[in-house]
């Protein structure tokens, strides 16, 4: 078994398709817009108000958080199965999502407990966002406060699970106290969602992901020392406490930034980085971080796109359809390779 | 001879006494096996003088200065360390494998020159595994697998090198094989090497010098000094177990 080493061809084709998905995404919806209407209306040459309304009001910014998320969550799911050496480890497996999601509870169940009602859609996601972002990044700070004191990544591990664990039941507890209609604002962020940000949105969250990812290519080199283990990463004079932080924090930036906008997004996280060793059979991140980015953006985006299906009767939650299509996924791999 | 490794009345452990005192030296260019019984602490003293691991007490000198005076990165220009059994990354080439030994002198990315390149084949050729270098790490014989990791090693460009049991999981050639690798290594190369190991035949043929873990005390030399000296039997102590001089195994 030899291993290859260039993938021009690799990356030309999932991009191709990623482009061919993105534009699928922009065609379908409520309204079918044909192809040349939207190049039309990309050029600014289109005379129709409500394609244009359409396109640059909901179904461009849905593409490109759909795209932002599917990038950010593979390439944190992979960093994270380097880490914990686990082949089911995900983008929240220390706690972030629901260490976001205690921040939201608190956030949304809190108010109403006080009698106030929030009005206003725009205060309330950027509202929502922030506590989701402060919970996640609260999460953050303990694991790195006590990342020090953890002889090895498996301690790490275990304290992440215990402290999602703590937050859930503390999620659980707020949701038994809450009134039905603050029960449900949770229950539906729950389900991730990429519609109904705002361009301002869009930038605050592409601005915690872009050097989220500069991070995480920054951690290459010592993420393919990792994948020969520890003992040996600490014999070659890397130092694992600093590695570990770095990871981290790319994590928090990538995952927390997500999870705060659009919701906890399963599946993909822990799928495509499958996906990505599967079809490029090379375990260098050199070539697996491009190649997670490039799948993660295309996946997402088709996920986005099945969602939007139902046409005039709504839209599918996200992560109804990132499991439908996650689950299989894994199965496949988990059936036709021996050992992932 | 220049001493590249001494340690000082050295005990081991990291919340109680593992094993102590052991006072004892590596010159340069020689080879070492260190051999005890299972569960000695032959492991942790390795990992302690490659500075994986923390120690209780004593000194570990490397090139004459304190361990804990060398930076990460430093001491790991001085020190490389094979694991008893190293993880196999599935479908990472032979090459990234063993390239990873260049941590130190790669770019950010972890990119090799064409020096490193260079060297990273020779070396390759080196362990005997030419034309290997595009092979899928993980899909190695367990002999190919180790050697690859001594090679990992020897990319390091260290003066010393320790390895846990390189021999432990290889039927009897590739034992030898090894042995005689690790001793042309160190012969040839200059360097140190300090291997631990169960196989005392191999290590009485091949080593210059034996650090003997036994159960009551630490003892160390070449293995004519050590068999003239009884030492051996010093290892398995209360037991019915005795050193043949002439077949240099337990029966």
């Amino acid at each position: 078994m030899k291993v290859k080493s260039g993938y021009i061809r690799e990356y030309s084709v999932i991009s191709a398709a990623l482009g061919l998905l993105i534009l699928l995404n922009l065609i379908l919806g409520s309204v079918i817009i044909p192809p040349g209407e939207i190049f039309a209306s990309l050029a600014g040459k289109s005379d129709l108000s409500f394609v244009n309304e359409i396109l640059w009001d909901f179904r461009i910014p849905k593409a490109i958080t759909a795209l932002l998320a599917g990038v950010a969550l593979s390439v944190c799911g992979l960093q994270m199965q380097t880490l914990f050496k686990n082949p089911l480890a995900d983008p929240f497996i220390l706690g972030i999502s629901s260490g976001a999601g205690l921040g939201v509870a608190l956030f949304v169940m809190g108010f109403s407990a006080f009698g106030i009602s929030l009005t206003g859609s725009f205060a309330l996601n950027l509202g929502v966002a922030a506590s989701a972002w402060a919970g996640a990044f609260g999460v953050t700070l303990l694991i790195l406060l006590v990342s020090s004191r953890l002889r090895d990544n498996t301690s790490l591990l275990i304290f992440g699970i215990m402290l999602g664990s703590v937050a859930s039941a503390l999620i659980t507890l707020l949701q038994y106290f809450s009134s039905s209609s603050s029960l449900k604002a949770f229950v539906v962020w729950t389900m991730g969602s990429f519609s109904g940000l705002t361009s301002a949105q869009i930038w605050i969250m592409s601005l915690l992901i872009v050097p989220g990812l500069i991070l995480s290519v920054y951690n290459i080199k010592e993420l393919n020392i990792l994948l020969q283990g520890e003992a040996y990463a600490k014999s070659l004079g890397v130092n694992l406490e600093h590695t570990r932080r770095r990871i981290l924090v790319a994590t928090t930036l990538l995952a927390g930034s997500v999870t705060a906008f659009c919701g906890p997004i399963g599946f993909i996280g822990i799928a495509v980085p499958h996906i990505a060793r599967m079809f490029f059979k090379n375990a260098d991140h050199k070539v697996l971080i491009p190649a997670t980015a490039l799948l993660g953006a295309a996946i997402m985006v088709f996920t986005d796109t099945v969602a939007q299906l139902p046409g005039q009767s709504g839209v599918i939650p996200i992560n109804t359809v990132s499991a439908l299509i996650g689950v299989p996924i894994i199965l496949i791999i988990i059936l036709k390779s021996k050992f992932i | 001879m220049e001493r590249v490794l001494e340690t000082k009345s050295l005990c081991l452990g990291y919340n109680k006494d593992i094993y102590g005192e052991i006072s004892a030296f590596a010159q340069r260019g020689e080879i070492i096996a260190v051999v005890g019984p299972n569960g000695i602490g032959k492991s942790t003293l390795l990992k302690s003088l490659s500075g994986i691991q923390s120690f209780r007490s004593g000194e570990i000198l490397i090139d004459g200065k304190q361990i804990s005076s060398y930076s990460h990165s430093r001491l790991a220009e001085k020190i490389s360390f094979v694991p008893s059994q190293s993880l196999r990354a599935r479908n990472l080439s032979l090459f990234d494998m063993v390239a990873t030994g260049c941590y130190n002198r790669t770019n950010w990315l972890g990119q090799v020159g064409p020096s490193e390149r260079d060297f990273v084949i020779s070396t390759l050729d080196r362990v005997g595994l030419s034309g290997f270098d595009k092979r899928d790490s993980s899909r190695l014989s367990d002999g190919e697998f180790q050697r690859a990791t001594i090679a990992r090693a020897l990319v390091q460009e260290s003066k010393i090198i320790f390895l846990d049991e390189p021999t432990a999981f290889l039927d009897i050639e590739n034992k030898l094989t090894i042995t005689k690798l690790l001793s042309e290594i160190a012969h040839e190369e200059s360097r140190s090497v300090i291997f631990s190991t169960h196989d005392l035949q191999l290590a009485i043929r091949h080593c210059d010098r034996i650090w003997i873990m036994g159960r009551e005390s630490f003892s160390h030399g070449s293995p004519a000094e050590l068999i003239e000296k009884g030492a051996f039997d010093t290892m398995f102590k209360d037991s019915p177990l005795k050193f043949d001089r002439n077949l240099y195994t337990f029966v």
